[in-house]
């Protein structure tokens, strides 16, 4: 789409025989904030060090504001990495190492050191200027790299797994600050991450990632509720993917019907049904509950709620995650249930 | 690490009881013999104020220390390119084997075999000058043989080994992705050459130097033979003492002097490198 701050159109980067990238398309929109996520070697990575200039791509081109920049070395790039190791200059304190971008622009002395003063402020940092980066935490480090980098006012700012190396709880509050910052900055963010919530928790839009390919693209919510592959609905979350048979178009599994839309899905398809989503008990009149007979195989409790693990028929397990209730607290070990949810939280994916 | 006392004490101790007895012991008696008189075995200074006096001496002292450093020089100049490419440009791991071979083949070699071998190539007939005049550099041949700068092209060539080798190691250990980060912030690779490696790499340079330089001050064999004894450093001195003169106390002398000074100005060094890294 014209307008959109990065197009990202069929990237490929090519290892040997290995793609790393197999024709990737994303576009990215002005102060957006954009999640690659993925597992480990579906080319995440790559894509973010491709719009940083430091992987040739094979095929296909990066475009920051409508201009092809394929051929522009990483320092004349409008955009600033967090790197995740941080990079911090050992050999510099916190203060130059937040001045050096300023300093190859050549601006005034004056002006770097306020600069680098208020964004020290910015990230927390005010009074460690004179530090070096070994006399600092991770997490400080963590604020260091990320005032080294927007000190340059980038027009995208890439973050390279950031948070990856602190703790859960430090974590947390880091989402929560660099969501705020981003708000601030009005700088268009990429953010490669592993963790699905931390994607979900952060970004605007997420790209799951699988083997050098964009599985889908869209909200948190969109990708959450639905998702467009088995691969996706894995990922994101915690799916019961339910495997069952195409008869006239319609999902089956075994005798029963199941009242989903099939067809073009070929023999087979599975339903995928989020574990919150389905309840215990007899389903309410009204509405259209899909419905299932399972038996008890585990229950959990977990304070707010249960988690029950069912057989269905067909032997496969699913998982409910359901609040107290007079069919779950009295539903023992081996017992015959019936399970339900709403019909249109689950869905079809094909194989 | 909790280690045990007794394999502490082992540890220690054997390198100490070494160095006590193959170092310290023998300085030490040179040290004394120092403060003897060769003709009649009493003691004296009558030989610090001889090489204190003696211009030729202190002469002796300068070209030795002059020679040590345009070789260390030369060696920084040629080596840490050298470390720098097979570090950073040679990606194939068995290319860079290779080259590591290379580099260290000529160590086996005994070092008056390669001397000898840098007088065919220096000589007036020698490979040096006839591609110098087949190209018009000169019209004629030129003297390097026999000159101090023969003697350091000898030596630097001998020497380089040390360099790269220093300074190939500290360089690997350079995170790369600091480079990157200097790159996305805007330097040219030059600056981030300039402002990052160089600096970081720094450890390896003054090591390198220190090798380089100690042992140049103390070689003999490459000197004395290149020099074709026109030229004097301290280490032929001694060895005349010892060996033609039979001067045992004098050449004691000189090499306590040459030590002593060569410490003094390896602290000043370090010094300079000291204040230069806290301001």
């Amino acid at each position: 789409m014209a307008g959109d701050l990065i197009e990202i159109v069929g990237l490929v980067k090519r290892y040997g025989a290995v793609a790393a990238l197999d024709g990737v398309s994303i576009n990215v929109r002005q102060g957006e904030f954009l999640a690659l996520l993925g597992p480990s070697g579906c080319g995440k990575t790559t894509l973010l060090r491709s719009i940083a200039g430091f992987v040739e791509p094979t095929e296909g081109q990066v475009r920051i504001g409508g201009k092809v920049i394929n051929d522009v070395p990483p320092h004349e790039r409008p955009v600033n990495t967090v790197f995740q190791n941080y990079a911090l200059f050992p050999h510099m304190t916190v203060a130059e190492n937040v001045a050096f971008g300023p300093r190859r622009k050549g601006m005034p002395k004056a002006e770097i050191a306020k600069k680098v003063a208020e964004v020290l402020a910015m990230v927390g940092m005010d009074g460690y200027g004179e530090r070096y980066p070994r006399q600092l935490s991770g997490g400080q480090q963590q604020r260091i790299a990320l005032a080294r980098a927007i000190v340059n006012q980038p027009q995208v700012l890439l973050l390279d797994e950031p948070l990856g190396a602190l703790d859960l709880k430090l974590r947390k509050r880091m989402q929560v600050e660099l969501k705020r910052l981003h708000g601030q900055l009005g700088i268009t963010f990429i953010y490669v991450t592993h963790d699905q919530e931390e994607a979900l928790a952060m970004a605007d839009r997420i790209a799951v990632m699988n083997q050098g390919k964009v599985a889908q693209i869209g909200t948190g919510q969109d990708i959450y509720r639905a998702p467009n592959s088995r691969y996706v609905a894995d990922f994101i979350g915690e799916a019961n993917l339910i495997e069952c048979a195409v008869k006239d178009g319609r999902l089956a599994l075994g005798d029963a019907a199941l009242p989903y839309d099939a067809a073009g899905a070929g023999a087979h398809a599975t339903l995928m049904i989020r574990p919150e989503d389905i309840q215990l008990g007899a389903p309410p009149s009204g509405g259209t509950p899909v419905v299932l007979k399972a038996t008890v195989r585990d229950k959990v409790f977990l304070g707010s709620a249960w988690r029950v693990y069912a057989a269905l028929p067909s032997g496969q397990e699913i998982a409910a995650h359901s609040a107290s209730g007079e069919a779950v607290d009295y539903a023992a070990k081996g017992a015959a249930i019936e399970l339900w949810w709403p019909r249109d939280r689950g869905r079809v994916l094909a194989q | 690490m909790r280690i045990n006392p007794w394999s502490a004490v082992l540890l220690l101790g054997v390198p100490v009881a070494f160095l006590f007895i193959f170092f310290i012991v023998p300085f030490g008696t040179v040290a004394v013999a120092s403060f003897r008189m060769p003709a009649d075995g009493g003691w004296s200074a009558a030989n610090y104020v001889k090489i204190a006096t003696d211009g030729y001496y202190w002469g002796a002292l300068y070209l030795t220390f002059k020679i040590a450093l345009w070789v260390t020089l030369l060696v920084l100049v040629v080596g840490y390119p050298l470390a720098y490419t097979i570090t950073y440009n040679v990606r194939s791991t068995l290319l860079r084997r290779i080259i590591y071979i290379v580099i260290v083949t000529p160590l086996f070699t005994s070092s008056i075999v390669r001397a000898f071998g840098w007088l065919v190539l220096l000589g007036r007939k020698g490979m040096v000058n006839d591609t110098l005049v087949a190209l018009d550099f000169v019209d004629k041949p030129v003297q390097i043989l026999f000159t101090e700068g023969g003697i350091v092209i000898g030596m630097a060539y001998i020497m380089l080994p040390f360099m790269v080798l220093t300074v190939a190691s500290i360089l690997q250990n350079i995170n790369t992705s600091l480079l990157e980060a200097a790159r996305d912030l805007g330097a040219h690779p030059i600056v981030a050459f300039l402002k990052v490696t160089f600096p970081l790499s720094l450890p390896g340079v003054i090591a390198g130097s220190l090798i380089v330089f100690t042992l140049s001050v103390s070689a003999y064999v490459t000197p004395s033979i290149l020099s074709g004894g026109k030229k004097t450093v301290m280490s032929m001195l001694i060895y005349q003492q010892y060996a033609a003169t039979l001067n045992f106390p004098f050449g004691a002398t000189l090499a306590v002097a040459l030590l002593v000074s060569t410490l003094l100005l390896i602290a000043g060094y370090l010094l300079v490198i000291e204040r230069h890294a806290k301001g």
